[in-house]
Parts: C-alpha cells; structure tokens; sequence
C-alpha cells in the first residue's frame, strides 16, 4: 500500500490560512465585543506597568538595573505571550475542545490533530492586548538601553521571542493534556503561570536560590525573558550563571515541545481507547 | 469482498467508580477505583457496497459506540474493523477521506459564519475537485433548498435548515460510505420526511454506503432494507426490516363499531383486547382467523357501522423486542 501523505506542504499552507480566515472571520463577527476584551486586557496589563513604573520611579536603579532596562526586559513576557495566543492559543484551549465533542470531529477528519487545533483558533483579544503593550514597552526601551540592533541581533531577537512563545505554549498544552484523563488543572494552570510570569517580571537575581531554580528548570520563564535581556544589557550579576544559557533558549522549547507532545501522545491513545463521554 | 467488515469487535471502557461524600472524592482522587464496563461485546457483521443500514437499539445499547469505532473516533479493545483495507484506528486520516459523518446532535458547521464559509472550507479540507464541487452544491440545492440559507450564520438557522447544510456538507467529497448518528433528531414530520427523501436519492444514484444509527423506526422503516438490532453490546437481530414484520407482525386488529351493544362475542380464534361503547379491538393470527370470513360472520350477526383492520407497527415490535417480549433463535438471525 503506497503512504504517501494526503496533503502536500503547498495545499496545507493553503488550508492553513483557510482556516486562519474563517477564525478572524468568526472573531470579527462579534466586533464590539473583542474591542471591548482586547481594550480590558491592554488595560489591565498596562496599569501592571505603570504600577510597576511607579514603584520604580523612586530609586534610580536596583541592584544595578535601571528601570528602562526592568521594562526591557519585561517586554519579552508580553511580546512572547502576544505570538502564543495569536499562533498556538488552540494548545491552551484544546481542553474545551475535547468536553465540547469538538475533538470527535477533528478525529473524523482526514487532517492531522495537531494541525487542526492550532489553526482552529486564534486569540485576536490576548494578541492584541499584549502585543500593543509589548511594542510600547520595546519602543521605549530598545534603543535607549545601549542595544545595537545588528542583523545577528535582530535574529537572535526573533527566535527568542519564537522560542519564548513556544515554552508558554507547552506550559499550556501540559495542563490541557490532563484532560484526555478527565481531569481539570485549569486553575492550578492558572495559578502556576501567571504566578511564575509575575516574578519574571523581574530580573530573577533578585530572588532566593530556590525560586531562581524553579524559573529556570521547572517553569522556565528565565529563558523567555532573563536570560535573552542577558544576551542584549551584559549585566556582571551573569557571571554568577553559566553563560550557555544565553543560547538555551531555542533548545528549552524544543525540548519542552518534544516532551509534551508525546505526553498528548499518550493522551490521544488513551483518549481513543476510552473517549470522555463515559 | 463487503465493503466494510466487523469481526468480534469488543470495546472496554475503564469507568472511575466515583464515591459518595467528600471524603470519597478526596478517597478516590489518591486511590482512584476502576471498574470495567463492556459497551460492545462481540459484534460482527459486514456491509456491502451500496447497502443502506440502521442501526438501532436502547439507549446505552452500544450504537454510538460502535459507530465511533467506525469512523475512527474510538479504538477498538479487540476484534477488527475493515473499511475498503482500511483500519479506521491505524489509517484514520485515509480512511476519514473517505468518510462522511453527520452527527445529529452535534453541528459540523462553524457555528458564527454563514453556512457557505464552512462549504469552502470543506472544499480544501477534502480536496474536492471544482466540477464535482459546484455540480454537489447544485444538486444539494435542488434537493435540500439549501441556497435559501447558505449566507446566513448557522446560529440563525432552524434545526431544520441547519440539519439539511449539515447533512449537505458531510456529502460534499462523495464519501463512499456516510455515517448517520441521529440524522432526524428533533425535526418536524416535513422535515423528516425531506432528509429520507435525500438520502434515498443520493443512495440510489450515488450508490453510498450508508449506516444510521436512530431511535426512530420511521426512519428505517423508510430508508434501510437492512437493520441491525443491538442490546446490551451484542447484535440480537440482523436481516431485513421486512423479515422482522413478517415474523413478528403476524397479528391483526379488528377494529369494528357495531351499530347496538352486542353483549359477549366469542368466536374461536378471536380475542377481544378493548371494549369502548359499541366499539371493539378483536385480535387475531392472521394464520389462523381469515380476515374475510371473520368479516363475514361478524356481518351476518349484528349490524356494523365501521370496521378497520390494523396492522402491528413496527414500533411496537421494536418496543417488545426490547422489553424481552420476542426472544431470537437461531432461525430468525441472519448472524448472530
């Protein structure tokens, strides 16, 4: 029997943005709506900065960051979380996929599960919320905290955010697998990233050894932000950290990625031998 | 060689025995308990190509179970499924190429944009050449009137209309076999009526493979030679819609409305099962009690004003077949 794959690169680009379109379509439908979300989430995370602004506008700098580059390197949270939810928000949500019957239908089709989820869904709201603050935040810090932006940097810049965007799309796709087993971590989800994500909003050398080791190897949000501000502002405080892990990023989402999808793996198997329902 | 073929097929279901009261959940979530519940237990039967099937049975029978099995939703705990060479489980995206599945309950249409919107789609989706495309839509249209509604967003459609884009789009490609799970649920008696109506065309000149599960008997009734019963996991009954009728359906009713009270009527053969006023229900085998000579002699005693003779539905056969009432044996199964 002849295996070759039912869609070529090109025809899947094309249903690809097929699938895009009729997602912004459907987004678009309820227009006044997800103005309103996408103004309350560009709200809520901006008064976070300006909180936070205010707070740093009273000292010059803490151990020895200034606060244009603490927005620096805040950015990266922002920017990173704006392509998950534009790109992979379908990983974060495929929980109610599954106990809407949703993913019965996704089986049914002759497409790749993987494929269908991602671009099943966009989080126009989320990117644009996030996004706008990010591009605030990086246009007001990038070329004032002495950043040559070379072509090797603006890469390094892209495949950082990349990277960054794909760690918080596998913290998300983890939770979510959990569901294959019925089981429901969405607030536990919640709790753990968003509480991961507030401490990075600051540099992690100015937390104990332990909270510093959990940013890096169990929730790794050290290698969204820290360490890519690193590789730009050349703080002396890096000496005290292997200076590989400047370049770790781009490995850390694909070995997160990896791991986590042959844990949905395992829970699409376990999924198709039981289904939810029962 | 039958286009689809079902050999033994079991299907296990792990169920987390859930306890009473906090301390039971607390309880469970660190030890959880299984129990094993068997949905399907060895079934098998094959399809031909071109073969129009219902499937029916009680609710929790095993149907949509099976039926997932089909189209490559669940994976089968043992015993094999073949669709053209084709294991739903292993090859799930060829064999979902060539599948059309409509889900009576459950929309496949994107539910916020016109009906149209999710047809395109399908168009790449399934790689449908333009000529058949467009020679489909022109042929759903007449049949199904589906243009009346086709840019209007599906949550604006009646269920109605929204079963007919339904059914109209799991149809698109020309699958060779379509899957039916509740095709009529819910809709008026004209609207029935018009999607026994299309399937019936579309497996007459289209030649599909069709499986139905339904817990309407109309629905069998009017589309499917075949139907399967399953109870309990297992097939009980495989053969024609006819065959079940003509076994089973041998009793008649009289109904007559004698023009004066007419006291006791004892004739061999005949048992009265309701009295109302002057009216009443005479049952009888049609075997034994000729009709005409039982008309004859009703006639020749008193004076009628009305008689109507009835015939067991096959609802009603359906329901004591449930109920335990009409118990198989081997002659009357095809397979069992």
């Amino acid at each position: 029997m002849e295996k070759k794959p039912l869609y070529n690169i090109f025809e899947l680009l094309i249903l690809m943005t097929k699938y895009i379109k009729l997602s912004l379509k459907s987004i678009l439908e309820y227009k006044f709506d997800r103005t309103f979300i996408t103004i309350a989430i560009f709200c809520r995370e901006m008064i976070s900065v300006v909180v936070m602004y205010l707070i740093l506008a009273r000292f010059v700098h803490i151990k020895g960051w200034e606060y244009d580059e603490m927005f620096f390197l805040y950015s990266f949270l922002f920017l990173s979380y704006s392509i998950f939810v534009l790109f992979f928000a379908g990983m974060r949500d495929f929980a109610s996929m599954i106990y809407s019957g949703e993913f019965d239908r996704y089986l049914t089709r002759p497409l790749g599960l993987m494929f269908q989820i991602i671009v099943s869904r966009i989080d126009l709201s989320a990117g644009l919320g996030h996004g706008i603050v990010g591009i605030i935040l990086f246009t007001k810090t990038a070329f004032s905290v002495g950043i040559i932006w070379s072509p090797k940097n603006i890469i390094y810049y892209i495949v950082i955010l990349i990277s960054g965007a794909i760690i918080q799309a596998s913290i998300f796709m983890f939770a979510s697998c959990f569901s294959f087993w019925t089981i429901k971590t969405e607030n536990l989800r919640n709790m753990l990233f968003f509480n991961a994500r507030r401490f990075s909003g600051y540099p992690i050398s100015f937390y104990p050894g332990i909270i510093q080791k959990l940013l890096m190897f169990v929730i790794p949000f050290a290698f969204v932000n820290y360490f890519p501000s690193q590789f730009f502002l050349n703080k002396a405080e890096m000496n005290s950290f292997w200076s590989g892990y400047l370049y770790l990023s781009p490995a850390v989402a694909a070995i997160m990625f990896v791991l986590v999808y042959a844990f949905w793996k395992q829970g699409v198997k376990r999924y198709s031998s039981t289904g939810t329902s029962m | 060689m039958p286009l689809i073929e079902v050999n033994n097929l079991v299907k296990d279901y792990k169920l987390n025995v859930r306890k009473k009261g906090l301390l039971g959940s607390i309880q469970g979530l660190i030890v959880p308990e299984y129990k094993m519940k068997r949905a399907v237990d060895n079934i098998s039967f094959s399809i031909e190509k071109g073969e129009m099937v219902g499937f029916i049975g009680p609710n929790g029978a095993g149907k949509s179970t099976t039926v997932k099995m089909l189209t490559g939703i669940l994976v089968p705990t043992s015993g094999s499924i073949s669709i053209g060479g084709l294991s739903p489980s292993r090859d799930r995206k060829r064999n979902a190429m060539r599948l059309g599945v409509v889900f009576g309950q459950r929309s496949q249409l994107w539910w916020d944009l016109p009906v149209v919107d999710t047809f395109e789609l399908l168009r790449y989706v399934y790689k449908i050449p333009e000529k058949t495309f467009k020679s489909n839509m022109a042929l759903f249209n007449e049949l199904l009137e589906i243009n009346a509604f086709m840019s209007q967003p599906v949550r604006q459609l009646s269920l109605g209309q929204r079963m007919r884009a339904d059914i109209a789009a799991a149809l698109l490609h020309d699958p060779e076999i379509i899957f039916f799970d509740e095709p009529t649920i819910g809709l008026d008696v004209i609207a029935k009526e018009k999607v026994r109506e299309f399937i019936r065309f579309i497996n007459k000149e289209k030649g599909t493979t069709m499986l139905f599960t339904t817990h309407d008997m109309q629905d069998i009734e009017k589309t499917c030679q075949r139907m399967i019963i399953i109870d309990q996991g297992t097939t009980i009954y495989d053969g024609t819609v006819q065959h079940i009728k003509d076994s089973f359906g041998t009793t008649r009713t009289l109904v007559v409305d004698f023009s004066e009270n007419v006291g006791k009527i004892e004739i061999p053969g005949v048992e009265v099962v309701e009295e109302k006023d002057r009216k009443k229900w005479l049952r009888f085998q049609k075997e034994q009690v000729p009709v005409s000579g039982l008309i004859y002699e009703l006639t020749q005693k008193y004076g009628i004003v009305d008689l109507t003779v009835q015939e067991p539905e096959i609802e009603g056969i359906i329901r004591e077949i449930y109920q335990g009432g009409i118990k198989f044996d081997e002659s009357v199964c095809r397979v069992c």
